[in-house]
This record gives C-alpha cells, structure tokens and sequence, in this order.
C-alpha cells in the first residue's frame, strides 16, 4: 500500500517580481510502505522540493496546469490548512535534516522528547521514550549531553532517535549524511537499514551520494524539476515485506 | 528550565534588556511610594478638616501662626450654625531648626473638651494616655511617633520644650503625616510658648491667656458648612475659613499634578522597556530562525512557538520588575530611615504599588513579546531551516 501519493506535482517559488524559480514542474511519486527510497539528483532538480511537499513543509501549486493530487493514507493533503499539516507532521513523520538539526540548548533526551510532547505526549512517556530510542541508535549513554558536546555522526543519530520517536510510518531525511566523513556516514547508513528493515519504517533520504543511493531499495532520479528515472535497485525480498506488515 | 537556559544563552543581552526595565520599574516604585505617601497625608488632612471650619487670621504668614484674639471664640460662637467654637495654638517646636521641605515639629495646644464631642478625628494613643480637661494647668505632653523617636523619649520622661520641662504621658499611634512630628500641650503651656515667639512690641500688648492661631469650628447638624464659613468671613475681620471641602480643592489639584508625573513615568519605563523587550525577542527571533524552522518541521505548532517566546519575554519583564520592585523598595526604606530623624518619611511603598509594579513589568514583557513570537511562528519552516 501506498504511503504517499503524489500526481501533477508543482511548486514555483518567487525569489523576486522576475526571478521565479520552477522547482517542480509536474512529478508524480509514489512510495509505498516499508520502501526505502533515495531521491537522488543534481543540485536544483527539485529533489529537496519534492520531499518538502511529501513532508507537509510546503504545499503544491495549484494553478498553471492539471490539478495537484497529494494523499496520504487516503487523506487529502492538497488543501489543509498549517495547524492540520503540523499535527501529521508531528504525528506520522520523522525528520533528519542535514545539519544544526538538534536545538542546541536542549540535551540529547530534551531534543528527542520534543518530537513526543509535539505529539502529545506526557513528558514521563515522552523521556522514556526518548530514552529507548537513544538505546536504539546506540547513545543512551550520551543522553544528557548538550549537541555541542556530540560528535556530527552523533548528532545525526541523535536525529534519528527523534524522528523515530512517534514510530511514524514515514521518515524523511534530507541529506542526512551530508556532513559526514565516510566512515560515520556508513554507520549512519547501516542503522537506517537495520531500522528500516526490522521495524517496517519507511524511509524517504534526499542524497546526492552514491553510496546511499545504492543502500537503498529504490532510486527517483530527479533533473530540471523533473522526475528522470525510478531505477530499482534491488527487488524487496518477500521477508522484507513480511517484517514491514508485521 | 528550557525558558531560563534561553535567557542564559544571551547573559549579556538579557542582563542589559532586564537592567532597562529594572530601571523603568525601579522609578515607578519609587515614584508610586511618593505619591503613596502625599496622599496618605491628602487623606488624613482630608479627615481632619471633615465635618469643621477652622479659621485663622489671613493677615498671617503661611504657617498660620499669625495671633488672633481669643475673644473672637464667642464671637464666632454667637453666629448661628455654631455649635461650638474652640480657640488653638500650634506654632514651631524648635524656631531654630526649621527645615525647609518637609513637616516641620509642630507644638499645638489644645483645650481637651471644649468641642463637646464634635471633632471625629482622633488620632489615637499608642502608650499612655491622651491629654484630658484636667490636664490644663499642668507641664504636659503627648508626643507624635516620630517626635518621641527623634527625641528618645517614652511615656514618663521629661522632654523640655523652649526651656519648659513638660512630663510626657503618651505617644500617639503613626498616622504617616502630621501629627507624626507633634506634640500636644494643654492650650495654656502653648499660649505662653508662642507669646515668646511673638516680636516684643506686640508681646508687650497682649496676655498669654488671650492668644491663639485657630479657632476650629463645629457647625451644627444639618449645617450648609460653605454657606456657614462664607458668614464667619464675613463677621469677623481677616479671617480665612477652611473648610473640608475648600481643603480637597487646594490639595487635590497638587496631587493630580503629582499622579501626572506618575502616570508620566509609567509611560516612558512602558515605552523604553516595551521597545527594549521587542528589541531583543527579535533578535532572539533572528538567531534562532533555524532553531524555529526545526521546530516546526518536526510537528511544533504555530501557537507552541509563540507559547515559548512570550514566556521568555514576560520572563523578562517579570525579573526586571522583581529588581526593580527590590531596588525601589531598598532606596524606600533607606530615604525614610535617613529623614525619618528630620520627621521627614516622604515614601510609602503599599503592597498595591509593589504588585502593580511587577504584574505591570511582567504584562509589558509579555505584550512586548508577541510581535517578534508572531513574525517567529509565521516563518516558513523550510526557509527558516535554509537560514545561515
């Protein structure tokens, strides 16, 4: 089943009265649950504005051609007003940006719990919680430090914990290993995997690595605003799909 | 916990913002406890001179001290709406050590019983007793609460007035005003004190006995008291006749002068401090777009985000307040410590201008917080997010 669905997709974003930057120029995108998939692209093909618009961040365009079709789980998106949007997105997503991801006067657990009172969580479910997560990515012992006291790999993992705090069906990253050596972005990569494999979460990394792309289940290869390619990179084994039901 | 360590980030900042505040606040209470204390002492003259007529002779200096001849007593007395007229002496303690602004030490005079129960104001007796028909040939005093302090003098001490050694047999309750820095004598001791203080060629002429400086007046019931003063002015050559109402009038308009400087600095700590407050939240707004942009991107409401920024704007108003509120209750109580030996108390800090002041601070910060927390909530997250 499909997770996101997306048709006639557009955004235009007006830097000036005669700079205007058509960032999406009509894609259609599907991501179906349990996948873990790689948007990948040139700089300014659109793939950030593509998982802005899966994300609930921004809104399709509506005018200038076909009408926009944006669901989620059967629902609407095209239309909802700010507060609808916020709620889902603390709710039913996860994210991991690039980077200063983390609010820096809060301690590693401040920020994971963040995402659960955003929720609507209590704050003892909310830490404890956040705890467990941390134990996820392996930082349960780095809990009360402050990001400034983490190491960048740590901090993504950090933001990993967040986003999977609510257990959303759907995490987006946005060049989650963007400012890693390779070594950590390795790391990072195999926990996405393992999570993504053993918790049935799905996954949508906006990369221009290499390396990440071929991690992934499926790549949507992205240029002019456009989507180039679907390349699958390897068929979701029927174990796979028997974990992401359970 | 959150509010403070964001307010810790910036100590610099938030130290200058509250210091601003603490500043404005810090003139509103001091201020406030000044216009506190004036009408403490409007209200109790205004008691005072209630329900009565006290004449003096306007041919007099502003003390009111000038002489007037106690026979005009029955002739007030005879005029009709006169319940009882009684004759007054109050003249300086000390001639010597007049101090220029404040309430100078009074010695008044007073004939206990003569007003046949008429006056309603009393100043009540804290030690001792107050002075009787009885005491009237007799060397005695009740002593003000600030005069017996200054003095250091109790119930039972002797305390010598213009060479004239008076047993001192109570001390009144702090009224905050005049008869703080009193004392009262049995009318016949204050003749004689102000007979000396008159220039010889008149002393010569006149008998101690039929001195006084102010017959007070009690109308009858049901009395129209302005009509009844406009006639005693009338009968009685140069005579001035204050009644309660022409009291309010003369004060009232010194007093609105004052709550205008009141109001005045109210508006300009609300100007200085409300911009100070909008200055830094929106500074705060600017160093954090990032920050705000993740907050939102990960499910964190338009009403969250305001939510916290207010908080940390009223935060600040209220720490100003609170230092303010200390700073000008510190500066109170040294200044009345300081002239309270002069009998010169001029501040009186109520706890009403002390939570006005703070819940003001606070309600400042907080208003002044919600224009930059607005422009914060309604930054779009990706773009705040992309904000280097």
């Amino acid at each position: 089943m499909a997770v996101i669905e997306g048709r006639n997709l557009r955004k235009t974003y007006t830097l000036s009265r005669r700079n205007e930057v058509r960032a999406l120029r009509g894609v259609d995108v599907s991501i179906e649950a349990g996948e873990l998939v790689a948007i990948m692209g040139p700089s300014g093909s659109g793939k950030s504005t593509l998982m802005h618009l899966i994300g609930l961040l921004h809104s399709p365009d509506q005018d200038h051609g076909p009408a926009p079709e944006l669901s989620l789980g059967g629902r609407d998106a095209t239309r909802m007003s700010d507060g609808a949007r916020t709620r889902i997105r603390a709710r039913e997503m996860g994210f991991v940006f690039q980077q200063f991801n983390l609010v820096p006067t809060l301690t590693a657990v401040e920020n994971v719990m963040l995402a659960g009172e955003y929720a609507g969580l209590g704050r003892r479910q909310a830490r404890e919680r956040a705890i467990a997560r941390l134990t996820t990515v392996g930082l349960a012992e780095r809990a009360t430090h402050r990001p400034s006291e983490l190491s960048g790999g740590e901090q993504q993992r950090v933001a990993i914990a967040r986003a999977l705090v609510n257990d959303p069906a759907l995490v987006l990253a946005d060049e989650p290993t963007g400012n890693l050596d390779s070594h950590r972005s390795a790391e990072l990569l195999g926990l996405i995997r393992k999570l993504n494999r053993e918790h049935g979460q799905t996954f949508v990394l906006v990369t221009h690595d290499a390396e990440v792309g071929a991690a992934c289940d499926r790549i949507i290869r992205m240029r002019d605003g456009l989507v180039q390619a679907m390349e699958l990179v390897r068929e979701p084994t029927p174990d796979d799909v028997g974990e992401a039901a359970a | 916990m959150s509010l403070l360590r964001n307010l810790a980030r910036r100590r610099l900042r938030t130290a200058l913002t509250v210091t601003g505040i603490t500043i404005g606040i810090w003139a509103l209470v001091v201020f406030g406890s000044m216009a506190n204390k004036i009408s403490a002492i409007v209200a109790i003259g205004s008691d005072y001179y209630a329900g009565k007529i006290v004449v003096t002779d306007k041919s007099g200096g502003l003390d009111g001290d000038s002489p007037m001849a106690i026979a005009l007593v029955d002739d007030i007395a005879a005029i009709g709406g006169v319940a009882a007229a009684v004759p007054g002496v109050s003249t300086l303690l000390d001639p010597a050590s007049n101090s220029g602004i404040s309430m100078p030490d009074m010695v008044v005079g007073a004939l206990p019983g003569a007003d046949h129960g008429k006056n309603m104001y009393d100043a009540r007796v804290a030690q001792g007793r107050a002075l009787t028909a009885e005491d009237a040939d007799s060397l005695v005093a009740v002593l003000g609460s600030d005069l017996a302090r200054k003095l250091g003098k109790g119930v039972g001490d002797t305390v010598e007035i213009r060479g004239m050694a008076f047993e001192v047999v109570g001390i009144l309750e702090p009224t905050l005003t005049a008869p703080d820095t009193t004392a009262i004598v049995p009318l016949a001791a204050a003749q004689a004190i102000y007979l000396g203080d008159l220039p010889p060629v008149v002393r010569e002429n006149v008998r101690a006995d039929q001195l006084a400086t102010d017959i007070t007046v009690y109308p009858d019931a049901g009395t129209d008291v302005e009509a009844l003063a406009a006639r005693i002015e009338a009968a009685i050559p140069n005579a001035s006749a204050m009644t309660g109402a022409e009291f309010d009038g003369v004060v009232g308009s010194s007093v609105a002068i004052f709550n205008a400087i009141i109001v005045g600095v109210a508006l300009i700590s609300l100007i200085v401090g409300g911009l100070s407050v909008i200055n830094t939240m929106a500074m705060s707004v600017a160093e954090r777009t990032r920050e705000i942009g993740i907050k939102r991107a990960i499910g964190g409401s338009r009403a969250r985000v305001i939510r916290e920024l207010v908080s940390e704007a009223g935060l600040i108003g209220l720490l100003g307040g609170l230092l303010g509120l200390g700073l000008g209750a510190v500066v109170v109580y040294l200044a009345n410590e300081a002239g309270r030996g002069s009998g010169m108390a001029l501040f009186l800090l109520t706890p009403q201008t002390a939570i006005f002041a703070v819940l003001f601070s606070t309600i400042l910060g907080v208003v002044a917080g919600i224009i930059p927390a607005w422009s914060a909530a309604r930054l779009d997250p990706v773009a705040a997010l992309r904000y280097e």
